[in-house]
């Protein structure tokens, strides 16, 4: 067979062209990576769980009619770090998928399964903290259900919640609908709650001080919808896979490329230290109360201003850029004036972290 | 400022920029080596070869110690952790890398116990927390990580931990650079040495490429003004003719390297008489196995290993690609049966291997469509 | 310390850290903190005797080199 003369162009044509390809299931079993909210992750759900289901767009919560209905299972380890506990995350999570489908959270139902042996006081700070946080989030929980485990078949506790919201009036928003031009906003710094996670494990000696960004993202979207409205093409909270996930998933979507400004995401010292030591980006680090916004040139400047009033939101800025060619490609622009590609996650760097 | 923010300075980068313009000679193609893993990973974080003039071309090497590692040693690996009471720790790198059975991340999946440690200090403290489990270590890395490996092992001497092993898997930097250079097809005009590995092996191992190759080197840090400093030096010595070793790397590495660490290297490991490389076949006194002071500790002493030998893939041309014979797009399986996630080859396994690096960061990095 | 991500492969990278020590400690492990507070035990006994407040390179968990500002 004669050798293909193949040019530089064409062999990247051939990988964006397979890549743009919905993701086939191929794994033998299940593994951490299919967790981590990476490659490994979308391929199950697009080879697996979409064509099983006949779902066609994926996003954080379903719309039916003018209600959003979402689902969310947490089984972070350990249950309390720096910034909260599974309960305070189970409810802001699932508060946070409804807040950026553009719906106004409404209610929650809360299933728990109960590890033998878990403490009474342990069980009842959870419940504690679950009342308090959707009290403070506005959301009633409004049903549930409770299971015992074996010691052992489960860390404590696991969480599943199920939340219900009203779609916003004000709310335009479609993961397909990003245009060359627009601009990408984050509403504040990234990386803590990964990187705090990381630390309550005490798996490795390292202290620093960070704290968990878990809280609901309701005020920031209210304030986003209200000043840029129709300009608002998307939403998204920044969870597993971290910030470089979501522009991914969006660039794919909207087949679409993305540059990021990398010298413009905030990011503290603490995390920049953390990340460097574990030799980790804090790009693909996992966030719970920090969301990317996708909105029309004209209206990013107001919608930043906007976030940057919220409370918790004062480091919001605009991080980067939508553009024609090539689809489905993100680009980080580096802070020394170079650039570099930065694809989906592929393993599992920051296991059980939600 | 922190310290090493001096050396990431984007300002500075510009001006080295420009005077790496001005050095290379117009029509004259220049192709350096960065031979050491963590060159290629600052290069493509940071962009650096976006600033370097389009004559200048950067090769990337085989200095990736973990994705090096044969697949039928892999197989070893996963053949101890499937062994009954073992405890197989390893660092995070080594988890994807496949052998001919799969890799340690499937082989934990399908219930063996394998853990992953930041390092082997954490593999000994399993081990003491562990009494009636083996503990086995993965060890892996070259000159710069066997040090760590070898205060391990002297404190599991003296405390008398038992149930603790190390399956070596560590590699020294001469003989393959050696190999490389000895090819008749190698392309290359010069080096940027590896500046960890010097910290501990010192400059003067790297000596013998300008004297017995004609090829100068010049050791490096890791920063972005690091490499482009070392570049602009490298670029110098060829356009004024000069062969010699230069350092960058003052800072860190003195010229003789770390004698203390060389002693206890000496301790604790002897060179095997060869060992195997991927993609690079078998090396003469290459890799380290424990000394008879350690035997005790040695894995490979400890249980049965298979010793079963898994030849490279036939399609794989990671050879070519680390002389620079060709570039990774241009080996016919790259991107199609060779991806990140289903490697071949050493090039793809590792994320600082030449391939993966270019899959994953480096293209469309220079001059892309529309962008 | 050594880790691993897909980005980036510590132990392939042959990267080093470079941290203050903050308190010399017994049997040459000493307590050292990166600039922006992140913060290991570090064995220190290959670079000799540490002060508080020198700068090292640390890899792996061990320090490897004492950082010279010039």
């Amino acid at each position: 067979m004669a050798v293909e003369n193949r040019t530089e162009q064409q062999v990247l044509g051939l990988i964006e062209r397979v890549k743009a390809k919905p993701l086939r299931f191929r794994d033998e079993q299940v593994t951490m990576a299919h967790g981590a909210g990476g490659k490994a992750t979308l391929a199950l759900i697009e080879g697996l769980l979409a064509p099983a289901f006949g779902l066609e767009e994926l996003a954080d919560a379903a719309v039916v009619g003018d209600v959003a209905l979402t689902t969310d299972s947490f089984v972070v380890k350990p249950i309390r770090f720096p910034g909260g506990s599974i309960g305070e995350l189970a409810v802001n999570g699932t508060v946070n998928d409804l807040a950026v489908a553009g719906a106004r959270p409404l209610a929650l139902t809360l299933s728990l399964v109960l590890e033998e042996g878990l403490t009474a006081d342990d069980l009842r700070a959870e419940v504690e903290a679950i009342a308090r946080t959707a009290s403070a989030a506005g959301v009633a929980v409004v049903a549930g259900d409770t299971k015992v485990v074996e010691r052992g078949h489960c860390d404590s506790m696991y969480v599943t919640t199920t939340g219900i919201g009203r779609i916003d009036d004000r709310a335009r928003l479609s993961p397909g609908s990003l245009r060359p031009g627009d601009r990408v906003l984050v509403s504040g710094p990234i990386g803590e709650h990964g990187i705090a996670i990381m630390l309550a494990r005490g798996e490795f000696e390292l202290e620093a001080p960070v704290e968990s960004d878990m809280r609901s993202l309701w005020p920031a979207v209210d304030a986003l919808l209200d000043a840029a409205g129709d300009s608002l093409r998307c939403i998204r909270d920044a969870t597993r896979g971290g910030v470089a996930s979501v522009v991914n998933e969006l660039a794919r979507a909207s087949g679409v490329a993305i540059v990021v400004r990398e010298r413009d995401v905030p990011v503290s010292p603490a995390v920049t230290g953390a990340c460097e030591i574990l030799g980790l980006d804090p790009m693909y680090v996992a966030n719970e109360g920090t969301l990317l916004a996708f909105v029309a040139p004209e209206a990013a400047e107001s919608a930043c201003e906007a976030l940057r009033s919220v409370a918790g939101h004062k480091q919001a800025a605009v991080i980067g850029e939508v553009k024609a060619e090539p689809p489905g490609l993100v680009l980080v622009e580096t802070a020394f004036g170079g650039r570099r590609v930065m694809d989906l996650l592929v393993g599992d760097p920051l296991p059980r972290i939600c | 400022m922190r310290f090493v923010d001096e050396f990431r300075d984007a300002e500075l980068g510009r001006v080295l920029a420009g005077q790496i313009a001005a050095t290379v000679e117009p029509g004259r193609r220049y192709k350096v080596m960065e031979v050491c893993g963590g060159h290629t990973h600052t290069i493509y974080k940071y962009g650096v070869a976006d600033l370097l003039p389009p004559n200048v071309e950067l090769v990337h090497g085989p200095g990736c110690p973990v994705c090096v590692i044969p697949m039928g040693r892999v197989d070893d690996a996963l053949a101890i952790a499937r062994r009954e009471n073992v405890i197989l720790t390893s660092f995070g790198d080594m988890m994807r890398v496949p052998g001919g059975d799969g890799t340690l991340l499937e082989t934990k999946a399908a219930g063996a116990d394998v853990r992953m440690v930041y390092s082997p200090l954490d593999a000994l403290r399993i081990a003491r927390d562990n009494p009636g489990r083996e503990v086995v270590f993965f060890a892996v890395g070259f000159e710069t990580t066997a040090p760590s490996t070898a205060l391990t092992l002297k404190r599991a001497k003296a405390e008398g931990v038992e149930n603790f092993s190390v399956f070596c898997n560590h590699v020294t930097i001469v003989p393959p650079l050696r190999a490389l250079l000895e090819s008749p097809d190698l392309r290359l005009d010069g080096f940027i040495g590896p500046g960890h590995v010097a910290t501990v092996v010192g400059v003067r191992p790297f000596e013998f490429i300008p004297a017995d190759y004609g090829k100068p080197v010049v050791v490096s840090g890791f920063e972005p003004l690091d490499v482009l400093q070392s570049v602009h030096m490298l670029l110098r010595q060829l356009v004024d003719g000069r062969c010699e070793v230069e350092n960058q790397y003052t800072r860190v590495v003195p010229y003789e390297g770390n004698p203390r660490a060389l002693e206890v290297l000496e301790e604790v490991f002897e060179l095997r008489p060869h060992f195997e490389w991927r993609g690079l076949g078998f090396i003469s006194h290459s890799g380290l196995k424990l000394s008879e002071g350690y035997a005790s500790f040695d894995t490979e002493l400890r249980f049965d290993i298979p010793g079963v030998r898994v030849a490279d893939p036939k399609a794989c041309q990671c050879g070519e690609v680390l002389k620079g014979v060709i570039k990774p797009w241009e080996c016919k399986v790259f991107g199609t049966a060779c991806t990140p996630e289903r490697p071949i080859g050493t090039c793809m396994v590792s994320s600082e291997g030449a391939c993966a690096a270019y899959y994953n960061y480096g293209r469309f990095s220079r001059e892309p469509a529309a962008v | 310390m050594s880790a691993c991500n897909d980005d980036h492969c510590i132990t392939c990278a042959d990267e080093g850290v470079e941290m203050r020590v903050l308190e010399r400690g017994a049997a040459g492990v000493s307590v050292c903190v990166t600039e922006d507070g992140g913060r290991a035990d570090v064995m220190t006994e290959l670079v000799g005797v540490v002060e508080d407040g020198d700068l090292v390179l640390v890899h792996a968990g061990v320090a490897i080199a004492r950082l010279r500002r010039a």
